[in-house]
């Protein structure tokens, strides 16, 4: 694998929608270059970024209420 | 409301999901009230309908099916081709700030706000936006995202890559604006 082939898997790699063997290919790429592991890692860092950002908690009030809806 | 055990059961379960509910009816209608009464009328909807729920497959897809149909019909008059991207063009945020001189992850990404990136989500086309918080929000798989949304999985892989550049790109222009990493016009100096 190049890190051309690299870059276009890295989104599927981090949504981790690879089959085993691309995740296996890709690993090795990534253990042999530090420029695609960076890359890598920013992309995934990225990601956590957007999850925990758009993260927020349900009002109280309101999960009683369709707690009391539902059940 | 349940009566017998299986619906007891269903409502059980449907609960369990109102977290990703409320997220993601917050991220949609950008409006506490708003998402409130769109949770709301998605479970009197998923309580009427229950019985076309297969046991055993994926509620929370359904669920979150039911509720953003619910925002499409009620909230933008159906019109799901609301698709206005800004073409970026093939923008890499990574790429673009190694290209010029920056430490992406420490230089930028550790600087982001995250009320910037909720707006910058915020911003994204609902259409695109709803991909984005299925599969990075939520952690869908493609094809649970596929099903939540009713279209092919390459629907979902495109929006969702398409989604990714916008958000990469309005985050690049908010560092910029913001002073941590100046733009490509001058030369770049990550902003300590």
């Amino acid at each position: 694998m190049n890190c051309k082939e690299c870059a276009d898997k890295l989104d599927r790699f981090v949504d981790r929608e690879l089959n085993s063997t691309e995740v296996l290919e890709l690993q090795l790429h990534l253990e042999s270059c530090p420029d695609c592991q960076e890359h890598y890692e920013f992309e995934a860092e990225l990601k956590r970024l957007v999850r925990h950002s758009c993260d927020c908690d349900t009002p109280p009030a309101f999960r009683e209420k369709m707690r009391q809806l539902l059940t | 409301m349940a009566e017998s055990p299986a619906q007891t059961a269903f409502a059980e379960e449907a609960l369990t999901h109102l977290d990703t509910l409320y997220r993601g009816a917050l991220r949609l209608t950008r409006d506490p009230d708003q998402a409130q009464d769109l949770v709301q009328e998605a479970y009197l909807r998923a309580l009427r309908y229950q019985h076309s729920y297969q046991q055993g497959t994926n509620m929370k897809a359904w669920l979150f099916a039911i509720m953003r149909n619910l925002f499409w019909d009620r909230f933008k008059g159906s019109r799901k081709d609301d698709v206005s991207l800004d073409d970026v063009g093939e923008f890499v945020l990574y790429e673009k700030l190694r290209d010029e001189g920056a430490r992406p992850e420490a230089d930028v990404l550790d600087k982001l706000a995250a009320s910037e990136v909720v707006k910058a989500v915020e911003t994204l086309p609902p259409l695109h936006r709803e991909v984005v918080l299925l599969v990075d929000v939520e952690g869908f798989s493609y094809k649970d995202a596929a099903q939540a949304l009713g279209v092919p999985i390459g629907t979902v892989m495109s929006r969702l890559h398409r989604a990714r550049q916008q958000l990469q790109k309005s985050l690049y222009d908010y560092a910029v604006e913001s002073g941590i990493v100046r733009g490509s016009d001058g030369h770049q100096v990550p902003q300590s």
